[in-house]
């Protein structure tokens, strides 16, 4: 970049810089559409629930550090225990990595300028926010959900647990299902229409094929938890009858329908740690991704299969022996996808020259928990052995490696990557170091001796535990590991924050990384690209000459766009450009929708079903003004 | 507004690949289906769980009323489809007349079915059996999807009174498309309605 | 790394066990034998990976593989460490386990086994009977060593989970449907097991033993049980049984041979012959039993049993009548 912009370019760059300007202050962020700002109020959000989480974790391992213990009591522990669950997964994870990471970079990353739908994008977070505020409701009307995050009938029933409860986490999870449909649909479009002239299917980032394998899943996954809620909510309330043998149900259709959308979930939670490992390591490896399409085909795969593997979390429910076995075999099969990507990323980093900074370090960790945890995944594929250890810590042991070790790690080093890009600045790679191996070991003490105490009987979801069975010491070791792990944490976020006002400046490309994000100024004008950057490789950012022509084009005015709110649409296969469209900006109406449908779901909660409707109408009213403006058009 | 009708058919013509609306409208349409699918699996599933289905003391449903209702809602794809036409090819009005009929048509669709819902719900309350339960749910939802549709078409009969422009015609794609898609799911829900009686 | 620690634990103790890598059973037995080999697999792939990565770091100034080669190379190892070599062990593990060895975690042939018992889960203690008698009891199993034995496992309430991890896998207890287990100790000896899957408040405590006895104590054992209970020898304690069948007590709990006969509670006709107190949350000793009695919300908050204001002496006469119910 190294050509200089002469008097016309930096005229137009001003122009653009007028056209995309939105307005300044809290204003500006209620009614923001740049996917860029929505992207950090996801951040920040959701970190802000991570804290919850992780506070409700950490509360649980003070409870457990020794027998009999009486920190806690058992309703409290059961709520915090479900509470802890369904906050990490629905709250941080699947909003972390797809709503603050996926919304900030896949538009820069495909060389776009906004989302497909920019004002819907708000409409996500919006929805999303409230809908976590809606379950947190409940965490201080001492009523929140008590019946683990999988929430099984009958013990979800109105008969087992008669409070409000149950019914905090039914609406709730509803009302985030739609927020992440929303998105889902957004980066689906996005992915397939906005690319970049050039960026064909072959060259995009395998981040956005992570992303994109994520929405889909999102899309076919949640229909299922949503229905399944709505049947729970219509028997707790109006008296339905799915899930009572008397009259004719079955408790296990709970359990069908929940894990149809829940194994593809888990796979949700670990497909954008999947991108970022592939974002982090060609750029610190210098060399591009090994294997490159069958990693692309094993993304969308491993979504695939997961959607076929559902009843391997019901081996002790006493199903046909026939199909468990069915489900055992796709167990193993969903199984090849994730050892294709273990072994292309770790050819990759043999050979590349691989330059071992934080954040590749955190992939480092990933790569290594995730292959614990996914081992112990194999495991559960042989039905005998599962169906001793499941509903043990032995299953806690498995999924935090795989949820915590392997989503969380590549979140934890994104964070760190892409900062210079956010902020502008550097962080301090010495205590990023520090914080990867405060993390690491406290992550391997804190998870690995749970498989040891659950093969000698722990069960799952207790809320203590007697002395005489020896568990005592392994237990205090996974609290006291617990507490490293906040330290590395919170060692982190302190590195982040003071890097924000102290840290180095960064250049746009201070790792010389390969996707177009590394291609636009740090932190990212308002407009993303000056120029609609053009494509030949699926590492851009490191065809140097195509970055020189972008400057040439904004010197002769070619695609910078700047007759308004504009982005190039393009071929969903080729990425030829088909079409300029004229964007939405900034509108107030995403966030009353978001309000209205806040009142709706309140009013479900409290019964009353009339003034719902009306809330219902109100909405459908708010989504009318929003779409009664349109774009301009010539 | 600038645009007209001949400058949206310009557009038409022109494009290379379907715009960002439709594919919107498509992907949304996929998750339907899903949670049709779903909601028709639970019929089955339950179905297959209970030896009298349905159980004693619940009328079998009727099959002609159903039926005759359902090609009628089934046939107004006809007139989506020839609003789309129509428009792209920038006639306004004829557009606006064939999709005025077919809000018509759906309307009495609407009117009857709720009007059979309720009677239904007197005759054996959801609150009965893990047949009606599922009986009312599924109905219950494709009515909802039917009411939906039916104010698409009647915010875009209500924006056109000023005139097309891509973006209308986009939704009025997407609007048609939906309407194809609730006409499938018709087709699969009065399927399952009437299974007891195969 | 993943062995080590997993090894030390093993055997490594008496008493109250719950250990599932410590069988008493064929079928618990195959089961650790299957854990034991997966381990050592996934041990081999597990450093296999932490290897490469190594080498990564070791060699991160050389941009080809150890071996020489380049990029082909590469694709050719991912290809055929990340697709061939996966499927082999997996088809190999498949097999096994998935169709030999769950060959012994199945449940028994119906009527294979010449006896069978029918657990019954509650919110948070378990129902036994012995179906062909009139014996029931609770939270304490009695099986005959070496007979198999067939479990029927339902559910009153949620749905609790049947597990006894010396012994065998688990089997849900789901209302509405009866899943079935093979009980089949090979030596005597007294296994700990613990209902895991959450039900609510005291999941925790909801634990129960497996008595494998000498078929001639168990026989003697079933005996007793079936028949109804004594009649109370002291004046203190007939004046608990009258305390008690005029209380709320009889309400929820049954004692045969007398007009109790509550199906909410635990059947306390032997209760004496147990040895703890609502599903192992407390020994059955006299003191404990006065505990109990007087404050069950303190030992188990949230159980069903409400705590009663009884008066010192009517306590003891409680106690001392609940204590002669051998
Ligand atoms: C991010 C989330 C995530 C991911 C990615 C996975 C991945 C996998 N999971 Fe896991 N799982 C969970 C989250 C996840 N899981 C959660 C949350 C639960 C519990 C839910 C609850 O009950 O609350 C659970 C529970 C769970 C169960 C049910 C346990 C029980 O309750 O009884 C099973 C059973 O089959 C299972 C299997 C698998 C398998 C086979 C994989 C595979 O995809 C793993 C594939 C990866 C690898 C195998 C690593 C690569 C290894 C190598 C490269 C080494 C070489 C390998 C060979 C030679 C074979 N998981
Ligand atoms: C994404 C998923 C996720 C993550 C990240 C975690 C993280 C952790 N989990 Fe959890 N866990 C689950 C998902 C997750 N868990 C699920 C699904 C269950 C099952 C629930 C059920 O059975 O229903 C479970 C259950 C579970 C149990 C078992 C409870 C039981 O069965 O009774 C335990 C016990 O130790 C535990 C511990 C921990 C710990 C110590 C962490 C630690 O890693 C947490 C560390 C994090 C922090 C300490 C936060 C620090 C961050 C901040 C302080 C941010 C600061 C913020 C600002 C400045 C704004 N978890
Ligand atoms: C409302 C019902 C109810 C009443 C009234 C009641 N109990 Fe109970 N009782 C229970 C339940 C339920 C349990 C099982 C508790 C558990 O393990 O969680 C139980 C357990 C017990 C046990 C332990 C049984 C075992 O096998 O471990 C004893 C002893 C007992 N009750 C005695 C009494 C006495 C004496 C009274 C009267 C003073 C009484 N109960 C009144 C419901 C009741
Ligand atoms: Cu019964 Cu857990
Ligand atoms: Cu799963």
């Amino acid at each position: 970049m190294a050509t200089t912009v002469t008097e016309p370019g930096l005229k137009r760059v001003e122009r653009l810089e007028r056209i995309w300007v939105e307005p300044r202050g809290v204003l500006g962020w209620l009614t923001t559409t740049d996917h860029k700002r929505i992207g950090l109020l996801y951040f920040f959000t959701t970190l802000a629930f991570f804290g919850a989480g992780g506070i409700e974790a950490l509360l649980i391992r003070t409870q457990l550090a020794e027998p009999n213990a009486k920190v806690l009591s058992p309703e409290t522990y059961d709520q915090l225990m479900t509470m802890h669950g369904v906050t990490m997964i629905f709250l941080f994870v699947i909003p972390m990595s797809l709503g603050a990471f996926g919304n900030y970079l896949i538009p820069l990353m495909i060389g776009a300028r906004d989302m497909a739908f920019p004002r819907m994008n708000a409409l996500s977070y919006w929805l999303f926010l409230a809908s976590g505020l809606f379950m947190y409701a409940s965490v201080f009307l001492h009523a929140a959900p008590n019946a683990g995050w999988f929430d099984y009938v009958p013990l979800a029933l109105k008969q087992y647990d008669p409070g409000r409860n149950i019914d905090f986490y039914a609406l709730g999870l509803i009302f985030n299902g739609i927020s992440s449909t929303a998105a889902a649909i957004n980066f689906i479009v996005t992915i397939f229409k906005l690319r970049a002239p050039g960026m064909s299917m072959n060259r995009m980032p395998l981040f956005c094929f992570a992303m994109l394998a994520v929405s889909l899943s999102l899309i076919f996954a949640l229909p299922s938890l949503t229905i399944d809620l709505v049947y729970l909510e219509l028997q707790r309330n109006l008296g339905f009858h799915f899930f009572d043998v008397a009259h004719g149900g079955d408790p296990l259709l709970w359990q069908h329908l929940f894990w149809l959308f829940g194994h593809p979930e888990v796979y949700i939670i670990i497909l954008p740690a999947f991108g970022i490992a592939t974002s982090i390591i060609p750029t610190f490896s210098k060399r591009k991704m090994i294997a490159f399409p069958l990693v692309a085909l094993a993304e969308l795969l491993v979504a695939f299969i997961g959607f076929g593997v559902w009843a391997h979390h019901m081996f002790a429910t006493g199903l046909p022996t026939i199909t468990l076995v069915f489900f055992a075999a796709a167990s193993m099969m969903v199984v090849i996808p994730s050892t294709i990507q273990v072994f292309a990323w770790t050819v990759t980093v043999a050979l590349g020259r691989p330059e071992f900074r934080a954040p590749l370090m955190f992939i480092g960790g990933f790569i290594v928990f995730f292959v614990l945890g996914g081992l112990t995944g194999i495991m559960f594929a042989a039905i005998p052995f599962d169906q001793a250890a499941t509903d043990t810590y032995f299953v806690v042991a498995h999924f935090h490696f795989i949820i915590f070790g392997a989503a969380v790690f590549p979140i934890l080093g994104g964070m760190y990557y892409w900062f210079p890009k956010v902020t502008g600045r550097l962080y301090h790679e010495g205590l990023a170091k520090l914080s990867f191996w405060l993390t690491f070991v406290g992550t391997a003490l804190t998870f690995f001796p749970m498989h040891i105490i659950g093969l000698l009987g722990m069960p799952r979801r207790v809320y203590t535990y007697p002395s005489s069975l020896g568990w005592g010491a392994y237990n205090l070791s996974e609290t006291i590991g617990a507490f490293i792990l906040t330290a590395g944490l919170l060692l982190i976020f302190w590195n982040l924050v003071y890097s924000r006002f102290r840290g180095a400046p960064a250049g746009p490309d201070p790792f010389f990384g390969g996707t177009l994000e590394w291609a636009t100024t740090s932190p990212p004008p308002p407009y993303n690209f000056p120029v609609i950057p053009t494509v030949r490789s699926a590492y851009p950012n490191w065809d140097a000459e195509d970055r020189r022509a972008d400057v040439a084009r904004l010197e002769r005015g070619e695609l910078v766009l700047d007759g308004g709110h504009e982005t190039p649409a393009s071929t969903v296969v080729d990425a030829v450009p088909d079409e300029v469209l004229e964007m939405p900006g900034e509108s107030p109406w995403p966030l009353a929708v978001a309000v209205c449908t806040s009142l709706l779901f309140i009013m479900l909660l409290t019964r009353h079903y009339a003034v719902a409707g009306v809330f219902a109408g109100f909405a459908l009213l708010a989504v009318a003004a929003w779409h009664s403006k349109e774009p301009q058009e010539t | 507004m600038s645009a007209t009708p001949a400058a949206v058919a310009r557009v038409e013509r022109a494009r290379l690949a379907r715009p960002n609306g439709w594919w919107g409208m498509a992907i949304f349409v996929a998750t339907e289906a899903t949670l049709f699918g779903t909601i028709i699996g639970t019929y089955y599933y339950l179905r297959f769980n209970n030896l009298h289905w349905p159980p004693p003391g619940v009328p079998e449903p009727k099959l002609t009323l159903p039926l005759v209702l359902t090609g009628l809602l089934v046939s107004t794809s006809v007139p989506m489809q020839l609003a789309v036409n129509a428009a792209s090819r920038g006639k306004l009005p004829r557009a606006r007349a064939a999709l005025l009929l077919a809000v018509v048509v759906q309307a009495g669709y609407l009117g009857m079915q709720v009007h059979l819902f309720v009677h239904d719900v007197h005759e054996f309350p959801p609150s009965g059996s893990a047949y009606s339960s599922i009986y009312f749910t599924m109905l219950g939802a494709h009515h909802l999807h039917v009411f939906l549709g039916m104010l698409l078409i009647l915010w875009i009969l209500l924006r056109t009174a000023t005139g097309l422009t891509s973006y209308r015609m986009n939704g009025l794609r997407a609007t048609a498309f939906y309407w194809h898609f609730i006409n499938v799911l018709a087709l699969c829900v009065v399927g399952s309605q009437l299974s007891p009686l195969a | 790394m993943a062995a080590v620690p997993l090894t030390l634990p093993v055997g490594a103790w008496a008493g109250d066990n719950q250990n599932a890598l410590h069988p008493a059973s064929k079928q618990e037995h195959s089961i650790s034998v299957l854990w034991w080999v997966m381990l050592v697999g996934c041990s081999i792939g597990f450093g296999v990976i932490v290897i490469l990565l190594f080498l990564g770091w070791v060699r991160r100034n050389r941009d080809y593989l150890p071996f020489g080669g380049r990029d082909r190379a590469g694709t050719a190892i991912v290809i055929g460490l990340g697709v061939f070599v996966p499927i082999v062990i997996l088809s190999l593990l498949f097999v096994w386990s998935d169709l030999y060895v769950i060959k012994t975690t199945e449940a028994p042939a119906a009527n294979s086994t010449p006896m069978s018992v029918k657990v019954i889960g509650h919110d948070w203690w378990w129902e036994i009977r012995y179906p062909g008698t009139r014996a029931v009891t609770a939270n304490e199993i009695h099986i005959p060593v070496r007979t198999r034995v067939d479990m029927l496992g339902t559910s009153a309430d949620v749905i609790h989970s049947f597990w006894v991890p010396a012994l065998n896998r688990k089997a849900d207890l789901i209302p509405g449907r009866v899943n079935r287990l093979l009980l089949d100790a090979n030596r005597p000896g007294e296994y700990r097991g613990q209902c895991a899957e959450f039900c609510g408040q005291q999941h925790a405590h909801m634990a129960m033993y497996v008595f494998a006895d000498p078929p001639n104590v168990f026989r003697r054992w079933l005996a007793n049980e079936a028949r109804p209970a004594r009649k109370p020898a002291t004046p203190q304690a007939r004046e608990g049984e009258r305390l008690f069948l005029n209380l709320p007590c009889s309400g929820c709990h049954m004692i045969r041979g007398t007009s109790a006969d509550g199906t909410i509670g635990p059947d306390l006709t032997h209760l004496a012959t147990r040895t703890t107190l609502a599903a192992l949350t407390l020994p059955n000793k006299p003191p404990d039993l006065t505990h109990w009695i007087e404050d069950p919300q303190r030992y188990k908050p949230g159980s069903k049993m409400p705590g009663f204001s009884l008066t010192s002496s009517q306590r003891d006469a409680l106690v001392a009548y609940l204590d002669g119910l051998k």
